[in-house]
């Protein structure tokens, strides 16, 4: 019943807050800092807004990131992929540098929201704010994505997209700190991927979104390395390595990924909203996984 | 013949509504500014059905920027009781006691119980949260079946029980002999969803009342400027001269904005008490939980049929599950059932109906609010063919009736005169190959593909058949006036409140085609209750016929009138005079050529005419609907069910329509399709659901009531039949509601053909891709 405290309160207007607009990290990290756990970072605003409008977010404080160049940057030194957190989901959908080095984060993109919300909304407010239907955060875990975050307090961390998701809308990150990259490590030559999702409409949140990679032996042909993360399942994004270890040494054939299928489909108790049942998320689940494995894998193939 | 050609009627004008709309330069009430405008919100009920037991605003009242706060109980001191507009649609049914903010008793989530006025929107709902209310609760009464148990909680005191109304047996045709002759009898509970408008821009209204002058005006989002005036003058107890309402531009309604609301009637009050403009927008929050739905009725229908798909008789029972407060839900099952038999030659009906209270948002007007006649009529023809083997769409080629003469009547009494459904199916056929189709179809099957065809056909009222009842269908004839104003241009005042429409193009192309003048030199005025003839305003589709033979019978009277008065300034005779090309001149003596701006001035100079022509050029005309009467059609879907994940994809749309006379075919088609597009919304997308234990609203903010996009409408293919003219000038039938009649059984047809290998039987409306795989039994019904 998450939605009866919404429906208790029926207005659209938000709170009562405070607004900073740091030009710095520094400065972004001092004010949150001073603030405690009552400010809220504001990184494209395309959950948080909706949010304060429906006075389900209180912050006292906004801490607006927008003006911070230093997130905004794209990075590719040593081959490894690193987004600032304020790069707009739009300029990283259209970076050729993801589409080569995390070819899973470029087709995730535009499955999220439309290019309106794409254009405002940023690789790291997604991330922080850790929605469990969302696309990135499967992402992150399917890359095995290290999250770097920043306070004032304790300086700098790197936090393993496994450890960074801890609950339904909460993340490893304390309120005093902030993420500031997705470091993506480079994958293997020969890797395949796919994403997928079910959505009520195209742009909506996933019903259940799934994202695989697939690297094969080159002299075997058969399944190195499988790893499947599922979006709408959970509390949080679900990483799925009893499936994943299922298929390693597997030949990539249909019946391995339907087998896959039916074991992630007995690992999950997904939840039940006006949009489809437990029963569907968790069959819906199973197609997903069993479609984004096998294409995973013949694009690993065509790349081998 | 070429003289067609040059006409407006016809032609896909430019809409003259889209150079102010596009460029941002519209004028809604949200943009209405008015000097010292005060900003209201509203307490609501955060459960769904309790008593009140203790509101204390003291807190509310002290808070910054707060001018007043109203609770029912003060409120309904300066108000006049009454039941308002809800005896208005409520056709007999008993109207059940209650006041303006709920004062005793809340009955659905987001009932008004509080207003707070105050300097700005954000600090009225600041106060708002500092309102206490205590609330008593009570079991919600959720479902028909609920509301049917003895033992559930009367949502009014005053009513007996939760069961509004029972409707005695309606029998037409020999019923019992049908059945009695019919070779099978096809049965099925068929149940259609609440959903809801949602039209682009909520509610809103701005009210300011004079104290000098004591009159209100109010700016309002309407679909008809008069029923807001009676409405709000009757509950404040003004003569309806002090009270005139405004209507600016309307960014959608679909049937909600119909007369005044209780929260229009509040800031009405609050803004007479407080002698200071009061505004009040509605949020996306209030509009989804609060303002209105639709829709949700359930049938019990038996056919009777004969082996070779003859469809003898029905008997249905029908349930409406009205909502809390008086909304249309006793007003639409008595338009059901003398709809139901369509375009077809059943013989025989028995209906009978129940309407229901529950705690749910009042029942309203929705696009073709009868709508269920044809989804459960055209869902039952499918029915009938799968249980005998056959082709859908040869069921009712078989029971479709023809045009003869005389023409033939409805079994429940109306005459069929002019109907083109059987046209309009055989121009579904010709378009989509079928055999070709179920070619496809087969083929597609053996690779896991699962594609559907389904049609449907149906008719509406747009206004309906005259018979001699006065006409202009429920609302009566339609009133209009015309004024060649001093710069010759005519201007033309319609009760109509286009909100998407278009009226101001396709009243022009009419009246600039029957006067004679470019369209240019036409304007349309709409929506000032001083200005524009009383009337109902713009609803069930009424608009092209009636407004629109208005438009051309007011035209005609101006130009009769303008001749007489030139016959005078000429002293030649009436027939002798010429308009063309925005001047009058004799007949062949081109130098006598006067302007319509000169002939305007010299009409109201003084003494050049006898009194009674001398003044302002103006006439009124009323039309009753004249001959017309019915505009209908067929449409067919092919979909592709993808059976592992429930998704359905629209793969083609295409639509047989028979309106009648195009005014402007583009505006036609744009209403074909935006109505089409939100029958596909219906069926695949949007739901109003209710927690049935709690009575929470669970479909409140649209990530939870999904709305068709672009990216869900297929292109939408449109052939015209342009019916044989019944009347001799208006030929022009209501096109707005059609598209979303007749798109959710065609889509549910075309979903079930996809699902046949399943065996699948589609009962719902509803089918979104978890109930898909629901009813191929891919996963439990949850």
């Amino acid at each position: 019943m998450k939605d009866a405290a919404r429906v208790g309160s029926l207005t659209v207007k938000p709170p009562p807050f405070d607004y900073s607009a740091p030009d710095t990290l520094e400065e972004a990290l001092f004010v949150l800092g001073e603030a405690g756990d009552e400010a809220r970072p504001l990184a494209g605003g395309q959950s948080l807004v909706p949010l304060l409008s429906l006075r389900l977010a209180r912050p006292s404080r906004l801490v607006d990131l927008a003006g911070i160049t230093a997130l905004k940057a794209l990075d590719t030194a040593g081959g490894h992929l690193a987004v600032g957190a304020m790069v707009r989901e739009r300029e990283a959908e259209r970076d050729e540098r993801v589409r080569s080095l995390a070819p899973v984060l470029a087709d995730a993109l535009p499955l999220i929201g439309h290019p309106a919300i794409r254009s405002r909304g940023t690789i790291g407010g997604s991330l922080s704010h850790a929605d469990p239907a969302a696309e990135l955060p499967a992402v992150a875990l399917v890359l095995e994505a290290e999250l770097v975050a920043e306070s004032r307090a304790r300086g700098r961390r790197s936090i393993p997209a496994a450890d960074f998701f801890t609950g339904f809308f909460t993340t490893a990150l304390a309120p005093d700190e902030l993420l500031t990259t997705l470091r993506v490590p480079s994958s293997a030559p020969g890797t395949g991927w796919a994403v997928d999702e079910v959505a009520r409409r195209h742009g909506d949140f996933a019903i259940v979104g799934a994202a695989a990679m697939v690297r094969l032996d080159t002299s075997t042909g058969r399944i190195e390395e499988a790893r499947l993360a599922l979006a709408g399942v959970g509390d949080t994004p679900v990483r799925l390595p009893e499936t994943e270890q299922m298929l390693a040494g597997a030949e990539p054939a249909d019946g391995a990924f339907a087998d896959a299928a039916e074991n992630t489909m007995t690992r999950l108790s997904p939840p039940a909203d006006v949009h489809g049942s437990a029963a569907y998320r968790r069959h819906v689940a199973g197609v997903l996984a069993r479609r984004t494995l096998k294409l995973a894998a013949q694009r690993a193939r065509e790349a081998a | 013949m070429q003289h067609i050609a040059e006409r407006y009627t016809g032609a896909s004008v430019r809409r003259s509504e889209d150079p102010r709309i596009l460029t941002g330069s519209g004028r809604y009430v949200d943009d209405v500014r008015l000097p010292g405008m005060l900003h209201a919100a509203f307490v609501r009920s955060p459960v769904a059905h309790a008593r009140i037991t203790r509101i204390d605003v003291r807190a509310a009242a002290e808070a910054p920027g707060v001018v007043l706060v109203l609770t029912g109980e003060e409120l309904e001191r300066s108000l006049v009781p009454g039941p308002g507009i809800a005896a208005m649609f409520s056709r007999g049914a008993p109207v059940p006691a209650f006041t303006t903010l709920a004062s005793d008793k809340v009955r659905v989530v987001g009932d008004p119980v509080v207003l707070v006025v105050a300097e700005s929107r954000y600090l009225a709902e600041d106060a708002c949260e500092l309102v206490e209310v205590d609330y008593e609760e009570l079991p919600a009464v959720m479902t028909p079946q609920a509301a049917r148990d003895p033992a559930s909680p009367a949502i009014f005191e005053d009513l007996a029980g939760n069961v509004l109304m029972h409707s005695p047996v309606a029998v037409f045709g020999d019923v019992d002999g049908a059945f009695a002759r019919a070779d099978r009898v096809v049965r099925a509970d068929l149940r259609q969803h609440r959903h809801q408008n949602a039209p682009m821009e909520c509610r809103g209204v701005v009210c300011s009342f004079d104290p000098e002058s004591g009159e209100l005006t109010v700016h309002s989002a309407t679909q008809g400027v008069h029923i807001v005036r009676t409405t709000l003058s009757t509950a404040l107890g003004l003569p309806p001269e002090k009270v005139r309402v405004l209507a600016g531009d309307i960014g959608g309604s679909f049937g909600l904005k119909l007369g005044a609301y209780r929260e229009d009637v509040a800031c009405a009050a609050a803004s007479r008490q407080l002698g200071r403009p009061v505004r009040w927008m509605e949020d996306r929050l209030e509009n989804l939980t609060f303002s209105g739905q639709a829709r949700e009725e359930s049938f019990e229908v038996e056919a009777a049929i004969t082996n070779e798909g003859e469809i003898l008789g029905l008997r249905v029972k029908m349930t409406i599950d009205t909502g809390a407060y008086p909304g249309m839900g006793t007003m639409l099952p008595e338009l059901v059932k003398t709809m139901i038999p369509g375009p077809y030659k059943i013989g025989a009906l028995s209906f009978e109906w129940t309407a229901v209270v529950t705690n749910k948002a009042s029942y309203v007007a929705y696009r073709g609010p009868w709508a269920s006649e044809t989804w459960v009529r055209e869902r039952m023809v499918d029915l009938v063919a799968m249980e005998l083997g056959m082709e859908p769409i040869q069921v009712r080629l078989r029971n479709v009736a023809t045009r003869e003469t005389p023409p033939r009547r409805m079994v429940t009494g109306r005459s069929l005169a002019g109907v083109t459904a059987k046209e309009s199916l055989e121009a579904i056929a010709s378009t989509v190959d079928l055999p070709s189709f179920r070619r496809l179809q087969a083929g597609a099957r053996e690779h896991g593909r699962y594609l559907g065809f389904g049609v449907a056909t149906y008719i509406e009222p747009a206004p309906g058949p005259l018979e001699g009842k006065g006409g202009g269908g429920i609302m009566g004839p339609e009133q209009i006036r015309l004024r060649l104003a001093e710069d010759g241009t005519v201007t033309l005042f319609t009760s109509q409140m286009p909100h998407g429409q278009s009226h101001q193009t396709t009243f022009a192309q009419i009246a600039a085609d029957e006067f004679g003048v470019p369209i240019e030199q036409v304007r349309v005025v709409v929506g000032d209750s001083d200005l524009v003839p009383m009337g109902f305003g713009t609803g069930g589709s009424r608009a092209a016929t009636m407004a629109g033979g208005a438009s051309l019978h007011g035209a005609r009277a101006l130009k009769a009138r303008v001749k007489e008065i030139a016959s005078h300034l000429f002293e030649a005779g009436a027939e002798d005079i010429e308009l063309s090309g925005g001047s009058v001149a004799v007949r062949g003596v081109p130098a006598s050529a006067m302007s319509l701006a000169e002939l305007a001035r010299a009409a109201r100079a003084p003494g050049r005419l006898p009194p009674s022509l001398a003044g302002d050029v103006e006439v009124t005309a009323a039309f009753d609907g004249g001959e017309g009467g019915w505009s209908g059609g067929s449409h067919a879907a092919i979909v592709e069910v993808d059976v592992e994940t429930g998704q359905v994809r629209v793969e083609r749309y295409v639509v047989a329509e028979d309106c009648g006379t195009l005014i402007n075919p583009a505006i036609v088609e744009g209403q074909v399709r935006g109505g089409v597009a939100q029958g596909i919304g219906a069926v695949l997308l949007e739901r109003s659901v209710y927690d049935e234990e709690t009575g929470q609203y669970l479909s409140s903010t649209f990530m939870d009531y999904v709305l068709a996009t672009a990216c869900e409408i297929p292109r939408i293919e449109i052939e015209h039949l342009e019916t044989v003219p019944l009347d001799a000038d208006v030929n022009f039938r209501g096109v707005g509601e059609g598209g979303m009649i007749i798109a959710p059984p065609t889509l549910c047809n075309a979903i079930e053909d996809a699902l046949s290998p399943f065996s699948a039987r589609v009962l719902e409306q509803h089918l979104p891709p978890a109930r898909i795989l629901e009813l191929i039994g891919a996963i439990p019904a949850g």
